[in-house]
This record gives structure tokens, C-alpha cells and sequence, in this order.
């Protein structure tokens, strides 16, 4: 078979062009109640009042709810945010009230009736904000909220969430050994995740007490045991299903709004009801992507070599905690970029502050993360006046080394930079990052970072696979992986047929999820379903196939060891012409007579990533993911020195993909990042006025690429180092084409407009106000 | 999807759609002109207007006009902004809605809603702004009143109950200026101006700019079109002047900042002369 | 002069089907076509701003943004849902380019290309970039998009 590495069409495909793939505001149970939510117009405020008799006189409204009405506290690691504002209002947006109605238009005239009184405090908005020593506390129980998932490190009397700490070597005696010296400070707004589908949950309460909820969520495993969780109920009790997703990016792997469903629900008996995001809640209410302030100096001997990494990471993750101290830790864990680092001293905060909280985005931290170092890079290339691709040779990490959490590195967990560079210079036709005339006041130039992740999941994540067998022997997959886009799914049909040495049309996946039906997934994050779920599959194909070889061997007569199987028939290996279908297996074998035996054939497989650990709280020491994919991206760009306006020629990336198992699919994520990763870095950023309101929330306002605005040209290329103990080799790839293309971009305008670009987005304002501060 | 419940009418001829208004108002209903509705959907589904009535004026042969009659080039309220750019009569205002929003809500923008929307911009209005001889046709209770284009910012150019039907420009005078129209915005194609400067040369040499996005609404002013005529200065000197002699502040916004949209109108208007100087 | 003003039974001609539909005055295009009794929610809700797009639909031929536009408005005029394209040419070109991944944008960006598919003589690059800049895609990276979409154009051509 040689299903795995080529190019065929995600399963799901032929429904996506038809109309006929349906997403969860496409399913719909005539009744259903609606529930809106009321934001509120503060950022910073007591609240001395919720006013809701306006809109309880509002014909169709069935239930109102405020904070007061909720006791619960929500947080995966912190449980510091209520569902419902309470007290206190922390971001302009954050829900006040819900409002429960028997449809969208009544809920949404008594929403807009619900007054909130306030008393306004003073807005913590910046991170600058949230560390002066005077500051207004966001939270001022922060360090007394119960922690459900260890570790976090909250400071009392002050605004930091969490800090996380890695010490490598002698950062201090490194540094004042270190010939050459740059320190730059970067600082990046806060983003959306804009996935086109905005966030939706519904929710039922049945008489039986089962708990139905539909929703648009990477997490449905997760949604199941938080709402267990908080409204003390059995897991076994709620049935979480995520249809297709319409683009995540991280952002729907937080819990919020079936949270919400369910609290709707059960205010109206239990009614179906449904939240779904306007595009304005999507952006200003639901969680973002962080912001972050950085300094970073690094130390390098004469010969480029470096030495020293000093670091401090503030990250402004808004109001609340949501899965930012998990972030801090993977920050810390892979600190270094890329590069063999041997003194290493890194301190990552998570600030609160009066903004919109966040959540993971796209590359959980290692996006700004990347753009830190790789700034700090190209600036020490400058200072070196090297060529920036030959530093990033000269330090890039190898086999061997050792990360700067002390995770021993093999050729099989680490991919392979230093050909990655190489290949790259072939690709883009590096030219050294010398700025070049092209006509009057136009420069091209080109700018390359390199990047590199690992999944950073918690050590007991699970995944599991379960087949299934049909009457005419074809197979049924189950997975607890949801699609969103990246073609998951289809990757594990393809993982299941090329085991089974059939063809792809004979495995049937179901596009959704199911936590009643389908095994347990940990979450569609981090890039980490084909491993975690490719390796089940591979088990679950192995346990059918050993079922399918015992069964073979009694109806034929002898050892299972003198089996082999293809072209769906379990055959005797040394005379094919003796052999048994799929089909005749499937079900039970039936004999002439009538009599039967074996029953139906069902494959079950599980995965769990074995070795890693929490990483040591003081030293930071640990193993934060089974492995690191690695890349190098890269741009060209025309600049005009007068309007400081500039065009994208070319993004090129090459990534080692261990095995590339869909080319095109993976070459399509990896464009599409390239894409997405080069929005964030020249248009995109949530603006906040002085009174910490959000003021584009809006796709008018908040801006994302468009047709004609992406690269000339983009250019993939994929090196293929196995991991070895992943399915066919393949690593994942599915974050990763944002990461680096940012800075890559920073750097090269660095270059040509010749002033240091540290902050995002870069507009033409941006560099034209650079350059006069020069 | 509307929050709130409306009533929707779509009168065939001007009196209806006058004495219809007329009508709800006595009946103290709160009616509007409905164009595209573009404008009035989107800030009816946030709640920021409230209406009971619509009245689509899209049906009124008169509102649909679009054409030249003898010295006019004329323009229905209700033609969307393809369908000037479709027909291109006038080269300018083509290059100036071609700009608006994007392709298809420009499908669905009428020139009537522009003109009269209550986002700062307005930016169809420039052309019309550049010209001696514009002036909309208004439907008012005593019948058409014809007002002068040059007032389109001022309040007294259409009051509760009127609507406009059509605006006209001397096809002479439209026709025989040499022109460029620019949009400059902070970064992206599909997006509000940070300045869009429409400008046009007459054929005796004198310069005249609208300006768009600068401030709160769209402009001219006779200061800085006496600037920009005076040839004895270089291109870049006018522009410069002009920028500091504008009659209002820039604003200051998420688009650019005060200064940025200084810098940005400064080299655009350079431009502009300096092509036009070539032209 | 049509007047409407409480729910009534409206006649459309959806994907070249007189439909009937008892729809408010105030119902936006989308919210018919999604409701339930027409279920055609092939058109999504991305925005309901008119910035996104994902609820593109053909008025007579033409691209319209569904949610900026009241059913009552298109009362007796052609609608084309991407339920209509029978195995258009733009649909096959979408699948052999992949110009999709989560492929909630998809039925807007095929109303815009098999649009553009339609009049060859809007079809030049410049024409087909400034059509298909209407819409957002947070997955692509757009070349797959305009890939299928020139394709489309100019095997027609
Ligand atoms: C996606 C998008 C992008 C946009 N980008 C831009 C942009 O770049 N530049 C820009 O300038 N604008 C832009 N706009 C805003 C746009 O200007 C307004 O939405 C539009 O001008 C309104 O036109 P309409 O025909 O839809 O008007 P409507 O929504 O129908 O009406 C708007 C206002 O005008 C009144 N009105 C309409 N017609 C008449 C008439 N004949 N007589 C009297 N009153 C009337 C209405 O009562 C209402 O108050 C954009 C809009 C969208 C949706
Ligand atoms: S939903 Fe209509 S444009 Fe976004
Ligand atoms: S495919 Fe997901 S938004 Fe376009």
C-alpha cells in the first residue's frame, strides 16, 4: 500500500464543497431556546448593580442570570474566573448577565436592557500597568484560588498569575565571558484567533439527567469533565459532541461557553438551549491570544558562538488564568529558540491585566516566543556582522545537546536544523541578508528565523482508536480527535488503511466527535493528534489484526503464525490460493453448515506518551513533550524607503516533518500558517483606548489578510528525519508555519529600513515612527 | 438578523415614499430611507439605531437614474457602487467607489447611503465635492428641491423626511478636469481610509483636493486648494503647506495617528502633483 | 408599492425552485436561507457585518452578502445557495486544489468563483483578486483559492 505519503483529499471534502458539511449552527432541534450574553462596558469596575427588570418584561425571555446566581469559580489551572462577572467587572466585554428566551431576537432586545451600575476603578492596561508598585489589583484573591492543576505560582498582593523559572549553567560568569553583547525588548499586542466559525454550545438537560451538549470546541473530553467538575455530576452523564469545527487555532480548546449552555439549560428545565458568539463576542468577550513584553540578552563569544541567554518573559494574558501557566512553562522549556544554549536563565510571568483573558493560540506561546529570540538573533548578527542564516548554523541545537530544561536530545526526538538552513538557502536563494537596490528609494531584502516546538501536554494525556467491522469487511474508525481543518480525520484513515493494506475508500470515519462513543482524546492540540492518535490507530490495527488471524486460523486449520494478510484476505503465507476475506471474518466466521463462531471484529488501541514530566519548580528542569519538530522560515520583501510601505515577494519554509504522510494537505497547513503567521506580524493586534475599552472588535477593524495581500510566492520544502516512535515517522507539523515567519519578516524590514523592529504589527506607521525616533 | 421588529415598504413612486414617511411619523412610528442597507442592518443587529419602518427606495424609476441629459450626468440615490463603476460615466467617481469597502458590498452600497451614512467617511461624496456644478435632487414635501452639493455636510442638506433621489454633475466640467483618486490605508486594500484624497486639475491649471478619512467627515477647503494651484512652488512644498494649513485637525485613531496621517497625506498629495503636473 | 410589515409568506426562487417561506420583514437573506424551513445552511454566519463574507450567495447571478440584504428585498428574484452548484466546474477545482481546510469559508469563496466562472469577460486576474478580497479564509493561505479559482476561469475561456 502507499496510502501514507501521497496526496489524497480529506475525507470530508466532497461535503465542504456542496454546503453539505454541516457545523453545529447547522444542526438544530426546532424549540431551541437562545441564550446572549450582556458584556460589560467597563474594564475596571465594582459592579453595584445588574438592573434586570427591563428585560424580564420582554415577551419570549424565559431566564435571566447573573454572577450572583453562579457560585462556581472556572480555570483548568487556576479556578479564578466566574462564568458570570461577580463583583467585579475585569475586561470590557466580560459577560454580566445571560439571558435565556425562546428566540435569538427576543434575547437579544432584553440584552440590550440589562443595565449594569458601577463604580469604576482604575484600569490595569498594560503589563507596565500591572507591575508599577502602586497597581490596582485585577485580582485581589489572587494566590488564595484553589489550583486545579499543579503547578502555578501566584504572587499575593500583586498581579502576577504565575511565574515559571529555568536556570541552565552560569548565566552571570557566561555573560561577563561573552564578547559580545545585544539586549532587545519586544513588545506584541494581544490577537484573535478569527477562526471564521465563531464559538457556539448547546446544551440539554434530559429527564434522565443525561447532559447533551453540542459545541465548536478542540476539547470535548475536557468540556465533559470541567462541566462534571464544577456542577458535581458524573462524567458518564454528560455527552459532549463537537461536529466539524470551522477553524479553531486554539482558541476553542478553552471551556466558556458550554459552561454557559449549561447554566442556560438548567434555568429553563432543562430546555435545548443555544449560545452562540456574534463576531464582536467571538473577539472582545470570548479569550484571545496573549500579549507579551519581553527582554532578552544574549552573550556570544568572537566567534559567534553563544553562551549566554538572560531572559524575562511578561505575558499579558488578560483577566483571567485560563491555560496561561501552562503556556509560561512551555516558554521556559524552549527558551533558547533552537540554539544550544549552555547558560540559560529565564523568568516568564503571566501578568493579569484589565484586558480580554487569553488562551492558547496557534503554537501555544512558541509564536511570540519565537519572535523574541529570533530578534534577539538577527541582532546579534549585526553586532557580529555575521550572516544571520550562519549564526543560526553555527548555534543550531543537535542531537546530543541538551535542551535548556536539561530533556536529553536524540536524533529521533530532535529534527535536523542544520540541513533545514541548508536547505533553505537553496530555496530562497539567500543572498546574506545584504539589502538590495531594485529602483529609486526601493530596497528587496530578505529575513529568516528558525523555530522549534514541542507539545508541551500534560504527562498523562491520552488517545485511543477503536475499529470496527463491516459485513463486506471494510472498517469503521472511531477517534476522540476533532476536525478542524487540519484533515486529523483523514490522516488517521490513512494511518488505518495503509496498516490494514487497504484502500483509503474502505475506512469510514465519522467527522465528529462523541465522548459517549468515541475513545478518549486528550485534546485537538498542540499538533499532537497524528502522533498520539496515529499510534493508536496503529494499535488498535494490530489488535484486529491479530483478531482477524486467530479466527482465520481455526476456520483454516492452523497457526495464526502461518498467516499473512493483503488485499483484504487473511491468506496462508507460503500458498496464498488458501485464504479467508475480510468479509467472511467480519461479523463471525459462518460455516457451510450454519453453525458460526468469532461474533464481530472490533480493533481497540491506546496511546499515552510515556517519559515526560512536570517541569522541577525551582530549577525548571523536566521533559515537556516527546519531541521537537524544527524549521527555518524565511522571507523576501520589496520596501519603499519613502511611503515605508512594503510587498511580500516570497515565504518560504522548510520544516522536518519526519515523514510527510498527506503532501498536500501538509503543505496546505503549512502555507496557511505561513499566511496566517504573516497577518499577525503585519496588520493584526487588538487596540485598547486609555479606559481599557476594546475597540475593534470587528472584522471591519481588526484586520486579517485577504486575497492579494498574501506572498507572491510561497515555498515549502520538507526534510524527512523519522521520529522513530511515532506512526511511519511522522512528526507533527501542524502549528508550526506560524511561528517563525513573523519575525522572519521583522528582520528582514529591520534590515532594510535600518532601525530595530520589535514591536508588531509592522504597518507602515510602525516603522515610519521607528525611524523618527532614531 | 434584526433584534427588533420592522415594517418594510417599497414605494414605486417619490410622493409615496414622501407621504409615507409622513404618514408613519403620524402614526409615531420611527421610519428611514432605506438604501443598500448596509448601513442600517449592521447597526440595527447591535442595537446602536432603532427604526420600526424601512422605505426601500430602490424601486423609484427616478431614484435608479443614471445617464447624461444634455449638460447633466446624472445619478440615482439608489445606483450601487458597481453600477457606477459598470458604466463609468464619470472616470472619477468610478475611481473613487472602486475603492469602497469590497467588491461585493459594493454590490450592495448605494450612492444615496454613502453619501448620507453616518460613518465619518462618506467617501463616494468626493468628487461630487470637487465640482462647481453639483447639486442633489431632494424629495421634500413641497416636491424636488434641487440643493447644492458643496453643502452635503451641513445639516440644512436634508432634513427628517426628505430623501435624496439623485445627484448631478455638468458633464462638461466633470469631464474635462484631469484627476486622481487615493486611498491610503493603514496597511490593508478592504479597509477605512486613513486619508483618501480625491483631486482633480482644471483646465486652467488649478488644483482642487477632497479629502476623506483626515477628519470626521469629507472636505474641501478653498485654503488649501489655493496652495496646491500655486505653481510656483514645487510639488512637495504645496504638499506640505496644505497638510499644515488644513481648515481641521487630523484625527487621531486605531488608522494612524495624528502625525502619521500628516506624512501619508503629505506624500500623496505630492504625488498626485506631481503626476498631474505631468498629465 | 409592496408593503410588508408582520410575518407572511414570501415566494423565492432558490437554486431555480419557486419556495414559499413565512419570513418577517426584518429577516436578513441569511436567516431565511439557514431557518428551518428552507435548511440551507450552506451559507454561514461568519460576521453578520458584511466583512467576512462566508454568507456570499448569487442574487441573479450576481455575489451578495446574505446577511446585508432583508429577504424582502429579493423577493421574485433568482437566489443560487451553493446547494444549487451541481457539480459546477468551481467545486471540482476546489477539491483538486484544496482550497480549503475547515471549509466554513468554502461555500462563500465557490459562490464568488463560480460567479466569476460565469462572465469570462470579468475574469481577468485583477478582476478575479479584487471579487475574491470580499471574503476571509483564516486556514488558506488564498493561492489554493485563487489557483481554483483562475483555473475554473480559464479552462472556460
Ligand atoms: C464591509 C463594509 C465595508 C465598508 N467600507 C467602507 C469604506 O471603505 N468607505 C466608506 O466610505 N464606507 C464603507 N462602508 C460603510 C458604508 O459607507 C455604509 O455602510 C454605506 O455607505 C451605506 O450605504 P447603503 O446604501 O447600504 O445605506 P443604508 O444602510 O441603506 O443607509 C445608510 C444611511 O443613509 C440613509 N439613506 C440611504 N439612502 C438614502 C437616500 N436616498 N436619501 C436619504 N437618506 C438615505 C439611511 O436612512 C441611513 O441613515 C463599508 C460598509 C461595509 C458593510
Ligand atoms: S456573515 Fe455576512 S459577511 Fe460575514
Ligand atoms: S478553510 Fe477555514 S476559513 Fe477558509
Amino acid at each position: 500500500m502507499n496510502i501514507i505519503g501521497t496526496s489524497v483529499p480529506r475525507k470530508e471534502a466532497p461535503n465542504k464543497v456542496t454546503g453539505r458539511a454541516r457545523y453545529t449552527n447547522d444542526i438544530n432541534v426546532p424549540g431551541t431556546f437562545h441564550a446572549v450574553m450582556v458584556p460589560a462596558h467597563q474594564a475596571h469596575a465594582q459592579i453595584v448593580s445588574i438592573d434586570v427588570d427591563e428585560a424580564k418584561k420582554v415577551p419570549g425571555v424565559k431566564a435571566i442570570i447573573t454572577g450572583d446566581d453562579v457560585s462556581i469559580l472556572c480555570g483548568d489551572v487556576t479556578e479564578d474566573r466566574p462564568p458570570l462577572a461577580k463583583d467585579k467587572v475585569r475586561y470590557w466585554g466580560e459577560p454580566i448577565a445571560l439571558v435565556v428566551a425562546r428566540n435569538e431576537a427576543a434575547a437579544r432586545r432584553a440584552a440590550s436592557l440589562i443595565k449594569g451600575r458601577y463604580k469604576s476603578l482604575p484600569v490595569v492596561n498594560s503589563i507596565a500597568d500591572a507591575l508599577d508598585k502602586k497597581a490596582p489589583l485585577v485580582h485581589e484573591k489572587n494566590g488564595s484560588y484553589t489550583v486545579a492543576t499543579p503547578p502555578v505560582t501566584p504572587k499575593k498582593s500583586s498581579n502576577i498569575a504565575d511565574e515559571a523559572n529555568v536556570t541552565k549553567g552560569d548565566m552571570d560568569k557566561a555573560w561577563k565571558a561573552s564578547d559580545v553583547k545585544v539586549k532587545v525588548h519586544i513588545s506584541l499586542p494581544q490577537i484573535d484567533h478569527a477562526a471564521m466559525e465563531p464559538r457556539i454550545a448547546k446544551a440539554e438537560i434530559l429527564a434522565d439527567g443525561r447532559v447533551l451538549i453540542h459545541a465548536s470546541t478542540q476539547a470535548p473530553f475536557e468540556v465533559q469533565k470541567l462541566l462534571a467538575k464544577y456542577f458535581k455530576l458524573n462524567p458518564g452523564q454528560i455527552n459532549v459532541t463537537a461536529p466539524l469545527v470551522g477553524g479553531a487555532f486554539g482558541g476553542k480548546a478553552g471551556v466558556q461557553l458550554e459552561v454557559l449552555a449549561y447554566l442556560a439549560s438548567k434555568a429553563v428545565d432543562g430546555q435545548m438551549v443555544k449560545i452562540v458568539n456574534t463576531r464582536e463576542d467571538d473577539l472582545a468577550t470570548s479569550p484571545l491570544g496573549m500579549g507579551l513584553e519581553a527582554d532578552i540578552a544574549l552573550g556570544a563569544s568572537k566567534d559567534g558562538r553563544i553562551q549566554a541567554a538572560d531572559m524575562r518573559f511578561f505575558m499579558d494574558i488578560g483577566a483571567y488564568t485560563d491555560s496561561a501557566p501552562r503556556i509560561a512553562r512551555a516558554i521556559a522549556a524552549q527558551c533558547t529558540g533552537p540554539y544550544a544554549v549552555a547558560n540559560v536563565h529565564t523568568d516568564v510571568y503571566c501578568v493579569y491585566t484589565n484586558h480580554t483573558y487569553t488562551t492558547a493560540w496557534r503554537g501555544f506561546g512558541h509564536m511570540p516566543m519565537t519572535f523574541a529570540v529570533e530578534r534577539a538573533m538577527d541582532e546579534l548578527a549585526e553586532a557580529l556582522k555575521m550572516d544571520p542564516m550562519d549564526l543560526r548554523e553555527l548555534n543550531a541545537i543537535r542531537p546530543d545537546d541538551i535542551t535548556p530544561t536539561k530533556a536529553r536530545l536524540t536524533r529521533s526526538n530532535l529534527g535536523d536544523l542544520p540541513k533545514a538552513l541548508t536547505h533553505m538557502r537553496q530555496l530562497i536563494g539567500w543572498n546574506g541578508g545584504r539589502v538590495e537596490a531594485v529602483a529609486e528609494g526601493k530596497v528587496r531584502v530578505q529575513g529568516v528565523a528558525a523555530f522549534w516546538k514541542t507539545s508541551s501536554s500534560p504527562p498523562n494525556a491520552v488517545s485511543g482508536a477503536l475499529i470496527t467491522m463491516n459485513s463486506d469487511g471494510s472498517v469503521n474508525l472511531s477517534i476522540g480527535a476533532v476536525e478542524c481543518g487540519p484533515g486529523t480525520k483523514t490522516t488517521a484513515a490513512q494511518i488505518l488503511a495503509e496498516k490494514l493494506r487497504i484502500p483509503l475508500d474502505r475506512v469510514f470515519i465519522h467527522e465528529d466527535v462523541n465522548t459517549q462513543v468515541d475513545p478518549e482524546h486528550w485534546k485537538t492540540v498542540a499538533s499532537l493528534s497524528t502522533y498520539m492518535v496515529g499510534r493508536a490507530v496503529l494499535d488498535a490495527a494490530n489488535d484486529l489484526i491479530t483478531q482477524l488471524m486467530a479466527l482465520a486460523a481455526a476456520v483454516l486449520k492452523c497457526s495464526p503464525d502461518d498467516l499473512d494478510y493483503g488485499d483484504e484476505k487473511i491468506f496462508v503465507r507460503d500458498d496464498p490460493s488458501i485464504y479467508l476475506d475480510f468479509k467472511d471474518l467480519a461479523l463471525g466466521y459462518k460455516y457451510k453448515e450454519g453453525d458460526s463462531i468469532g461474533g464481530q471484529l472490533m480493533g481497540r488501541g491506546k496511546f499515552m506518551i510515556r517519559h515526560l514530566n512536570l517541569l522541577d519548580q525551582h530549577t525548571g528542569h523536566g521533559r515537556p513533550g516527546p519531541a521537537w519538530t524544527v524549521g527555518v522560515q524565511a522571507v523576501e520583501v520589496e520596501y519603499d524607503q519613502n511611503t515605508h510601505q512594503y510587498r511580500l515577494l516570497k515565504a518560504a519554509t522548510v520544516m522536518d516533518a519526519g515523514k510527510v504522510l498527506n503532501p498536500a494537505i501538509a503543505s496546505g497547513q503549512v502555507m496557511g500558517g505561513m499566511n496566517m503567521g504573516l497577518g499577525v506580524a503585519s496588520r493584526e493586534g487588538i487596540f485598547y483606548d486609555t479606559e481599557g475599552r476594546f475597540l475593534n472588535h470587528q472584522f471591519r477593524l481588526y484586520k486579517v489578510m485577504r486575497m492579494g495581500e498574501q506572498p507572491k510566492q510561497y515555498l515549502v520544502e520538507f526534510i524527512e528525519t523519522p521520529q522513530v516512535d511515532s506512526a511511519y515517522g511522522a512528526r507533527p507539523i501542524g502549528e508550526h508555519a506560524v511561528l517563525a515567519i513573523g519575525a522572519a519578516l521583522a528582520n528582514a524590514l529591520s534590515r532594510a529600513a535600518n532601525v530595530s523592529l520589535n514591536t508588531l504589527p509592522i504597518t507602515p506607521e510602525t516603522i515610519w515612527r521607528e525611524r523618527r525616533a532614531h | 438578523m434584526l433584534p427588533f421588529d420592522i415594517e418594510y415598504y417599497r414605494p414605486d413612486t417619490i410622493e409615496e415614499a414622501v407621504k409615507l414617511y409622513r404618514r408613519l411619523r403620524e402614526n409615531n412610528q420611527e421610519p428611514v430611507f432605506y438604501g443598500g442597507g448596509t448601513e442600517l442592518l449592521t447597526r440595527a443587529r447591535l442595537q446602536d439605531v432603532h427604526y420600526d419602518a424601512v422605505i426601500d427606495l430602490k424601486n423609484i424609476p427616478e431614484v435608479r437614474i443614471h445617464g447624461q441629459k444634455g449638460d447633466w450626468l446624472e445619478f440615482g440615490a439608489g445606483l450601487r457602487l458597481t453600477d457606477l463603476a459598470d458604466q463609468n460615466l464619470w472616470p472619477l467617481l468610478t475611481a473613487t467607489a472602486d475603492r469602497i469597502a469590497d467588491h461585493t458590498t459594493r454590490g450592495q452600497i448605494t450612492l444615496g447611503g454613502n453619501l448620507l451614512s453616518t460613518i465619518p467617511y462618506r467617501e463616494i461624496s468626493l468628487p461630487f465635492l470637487l465640482m462647481d456644478e453639483a447639486e442633489a435632487l431632494i424629495a421634500t414635501d413641497n416636491g424636488i428641491e434641487r440643493r447644492p452639493m458643496a453643502d452635503l455636510t451641513s445639516d440644512s442638506f436634508i432634513k427628517p423626511g426628505e430623501f435624496l433621489v439623485s445627484v448631478r454633475v455638468n458633464g462638461g466640467e466633470a469631464k474635462g478636469v484631469a484627476y486622481r483618486s487615493h486611498k491610503m490605508t493603514r496597511q490593508d486594500w478592504i479597509d477605512y481610509p486613513l486619508v483618501t484624497v480625491a483631486v482633480i486639475k482644471r483646465p486652467d491649471g488649478s488644483i482642487r483636493a477632497a479629502f476623506s478619512g483626515w477628519a470626521g467627515f469629507p472636505f474641501v477647503s478653498s485654503e488649501v486648494n489655493r496652495i496646491l494651484s500655486d505653481t510656483s512652488r514645487s510639488p512637495r512644498r504645496r504638499a506640505q503647506q496644505a497638510v499644515s494649513h488644513m481648515p481641521v485637525k487630523a484625527l487621531e485613531d486605531l488608522h494612524g495617528r495624528r502625525e502619521y496621517r500628516e506624512f501619508v497625506t503629505e506624500y500623496t498629495l505630492a504625488q498626485i502633483l506631481d503626476e498631474l503636473e505631468d498629465d | 408599492m409592496r408593503e410588508f410589515t408582520q410575518p407572511e409568506q414570501v415566494s423565492l426562487t432558490i437554486n431555480n425552485e419557486p419556495r414559499t417561506v413565512v419570513a418577517y420583514p426584518g429577516e436578513t437573506l441569511l436567516y431565511t436561507l439557514r431557518g428551518d424551513s428552507l435548511g440551507l445552511t450552506g451559507a454561514k454566519p461568519g460576521c453578520e457585518n458584511g466583512d467576512c463574507g462566508a454568507c456570499t450567495v448569487l442574487v441573479d447571478g450576481v455575489p451578495v452578502k446574505s446577511c446585508l440584504v432583508l429577504t424582502a428585498e429579493v423577493e421574485d428574484h433568482h437566489i443560487t445557495t451553493v446547494e444549487g452548484l451541481r457539480e459546477a466546474p468551481i467545486q471540482k477545482a476546489f477539491l483538486d486544489h484544496m482550497a480549503f481546510q475547515c471549509g466554513y469559508c468554502t461555500s462563500g469563496f465557490l459562490m464568488l468563483g463560480h460567479a466569476l466562472s460565469q462572465h469570462v469577460d470579468r475574469a481577468d486576474e485583477g478582476r478575479r483578486t479584487e471579487w475574491l478580497r470580499s471574503n476571509i479564509c483564516r486556514c488558506t493561505s488564498y493561492q489554493e483559492i485563487a489557483d481554483a479559482v483562475t483555473e475554473t476561469c480559464s479552462s472556460l475561456e
